[in-house]
């Protein structure tokens, strides 16, 4: 059997556990730089605003009905989703994290279900104060719309047997279904149909004709037979972005590289936590493509290293270096990003015969630039290239406190 | 704030090996006296005397378990009229009071009570000003 256990409306229930005076009221956070609505309460979907709203649109509505906005604080549900997830693995013999909010369990030789199930629940809710959904069932399909189903019957939804799976799934809308995209979805309604219990009466030879193997898999999924393992979906990296927008235009070279400088030691810091070193680091940069009085830019340059690195001084030079070649005066950029890929393992480092290596030096400086920054904080040693102002960095104007990481940031009590 | 990179310790030796290498021990750590399960732990900080008389100063930083359950003589975090409040709980002929030194409130219920966690731990500066200094200015929530 396995579980699939959902944060309900993560960021919005992680920023009201430290604001209870926010419980019951409507509540919404923004993406990056505040532009869109990504996670709304129970009660701000009731006042009509929809996932991924921009926020001048939703502006009215916010102020009609009192709704409360936060800017997304990443550290904060970083560290709350590590909580729930520690703490769902104490129940699990094997956890699969699926994502920030969601993760796979399997409960093989785990009986009573129905009575085991609540138990998990009640216990992550106590020790996280982040409210979750669990579904159970006997495929990782099942178990997801079980999850979903759950939503609305308190929180845990077993389906364990044939004939709670078949009333499960008979009025289940099939736009819902794990693994079902916009695709799929046309194909089922050319064809009407609009359930799960429809759809899982088509023969097997169907799915396979229709939707290759991924579909043979799914008819298997949807009868109760497990087809998808639990870590099935981890693929291997085959690139690792960071991109970010600016808080205002970047219409200056200089400024644009101490973006570049951000992002590219974000860039290296990453690499060196997976272990990886790249062969190829792309830059681009964009302009606000909805503005049409604007000159468009839209410049992006792979650069080739002649050996594979991963440590912040040579991440960083490619990037401003590059950065300065696609640059042209009279452009406002708003976003720029830097894309490593040609992942090697940090193991197998090949030299070229050509050109003398000492990057011995510059790996010792970064690990001693991780370590710090790992223990006084990140951004504690930064390439000077970064800067010290800042102002195109992202905006959050309704940003919370960092309360679980950071001591200036606890809150205070009377 | 200070993370320790290694907790075990290690020794490189020049000359010649140390006959304790082979028994060399993590040295201790507050924390695990403190934090007994750290994914259910939170830290607030007192602010103010309404609890003084129950032995918590102003600024003393307040170690928080989640997955406590409030018993009868606990201290526990509680959210009272709009704001976080640390408070003596206790059961009384089947009434439920949360205490301090300005006063309690009582309910029936104990879901009445916004009851966030319970505090296991109060960690003390009990520096003299004097020495308060530098990194030493911060002793408490080091």
């Amino acid at each position: 059997m396995f579980a699939l256990c959902d944060c309900n409306n993560f960021y919005a229930s992680a920023e009201r556990l430290f604001r209870p005076e926010l419980n019951g009221k409507p509540v919404v956070v923004l993406s990056n730089n505040d532009g869109c609505v990504i996670a709304r309460s129970e009660e701000a979907k009731a006042c009509g605003i929809k996932m991924g709203d921009p926020e001048f649109l939703v502006r009215d509505l916010i102020k009609k009905f009192d709704i409360h906005v936060f800017s997304s604080n990443y550290v904060l549900y970083g560290d709350m989703s590590e909580r729930v997830m520690h703490n769902l693995g104490r129940w699990f013999p094997r956890l699969d994290v699926y994502s920030i909010d969601e993760a796979f369990g399997w409960l093989g030789g785990v009986g009573d279900l129905e009575n085991y199930t609540p138990k998990i629940r009640n216990s992550v809710i106590r020790n996280t104060g982040i409210p979750v959904s669990i579904g159970v069932a006997p495929t990782k399909t099942l178990a997801k719309l079980a999850n979903k189903l759950s939503k609305k019957a308190g929180g845990v939804m077993v389906l364990d047997t044939d004939e709670k799976i078949s009333a499960a799934v008979r009025d289940f809308p099939v736009h819902d279904l794990w693994g079902v995209g916009r695709q799929y979805y046309k194909k089922f309604e050319e064809l009407n149909i609009s359930t799960v219990g429809a759809l899982r009466e088509m023969p097997e030879m169907w799915f396979k004709q229709h939707m290759t193997v991924m579909g043979q898999r799914m008819w298997n999924e949807l009868w109760g037979r497990p087809a998808i393992p639990l870590d099935a979906v981890r693929d291997v990296k085959k690139g690792i972005t960071v991109s970010r927008s600016f808080r205002n235009y970047i219409e200056h070279p200089d400024i644009l590289a101490e973006a570049l400088t951000l992002y590219a030691s974000r860039l290296a810091e990453k690499l060196r936590a997976e272990k990886l070193r790249c062969l190829y680091l792309q830059v681009f940069l964009y302009t606000n493509k909805n503005r049409e009085d604007h000159p468009q830019h839209f410049p992006s340059h792979t650069h080739k290293l002649l050996i594979a690195s991963n440590n912040t001084t040579d991440l960083v030079s490619i990037a401003v270096r590059v950065s300065a070649m696609l640059f042209k005066y009279g452009v406002k950029y708003r976003k720029a990003g830097v894309i490593a890929s040609g992942l090697v393992p940090e193991a197998e480092l090949q030299l070229s015969a050509f050109t003398p290596h000492d990057n011995g030096k510059k790996d010792l400086v970064s690990g001693v630039l991780d370590k710090l920054n790992l223990a006084y904080g990140r951004g504690t040693l930064r390439m000077a290239t970064e800067g010290f102002e800042k102002n195109w960095r992202l905006k959050h104007e309704y940003l919370s406190k960092s309360y679980t990481t950071r001591w200036a940031d606890i809150i205070k009590v009377v | 704030m200070i993370r320790s990179f290694e907790k075990r310790a290690e020794q490189k030796i020049s000359g010649f090996q140390s006959p304790a290498a082979d028994y060399l021990e993590g040295r201790l750590d507050l924390a695990e006296k403190l934090v007994i399960d750290p994914h259910s732990t939170f830290y607030f900080q007192m602010q103010g005397t309404a609890m003084l008389s129950y032995g918590i100063a102003d600024a003393d930083l307040l170690v928080i378990d989640r997955s406590l359950k409030a018993h009868h003589g606990s201290i526990v975090i509680a959210f009272i009229s709009g704001s976080f409040s640390c408070r003596l709980f206790l059961e009384e002929n089947g009434s439920y009071l949360l205490s301090n030194d300005r006063g309690s409130i009582c309910e029936t219920e104990m879901g009445m009570l916004q009851v966030w966690g319970v505090v296991t731990s109060v960690c003390r500066n009990v520096l003299p000003k004097t020495l308060r200094r530098g990194r030493y200015s911060d002793v408490c929530t080091l």
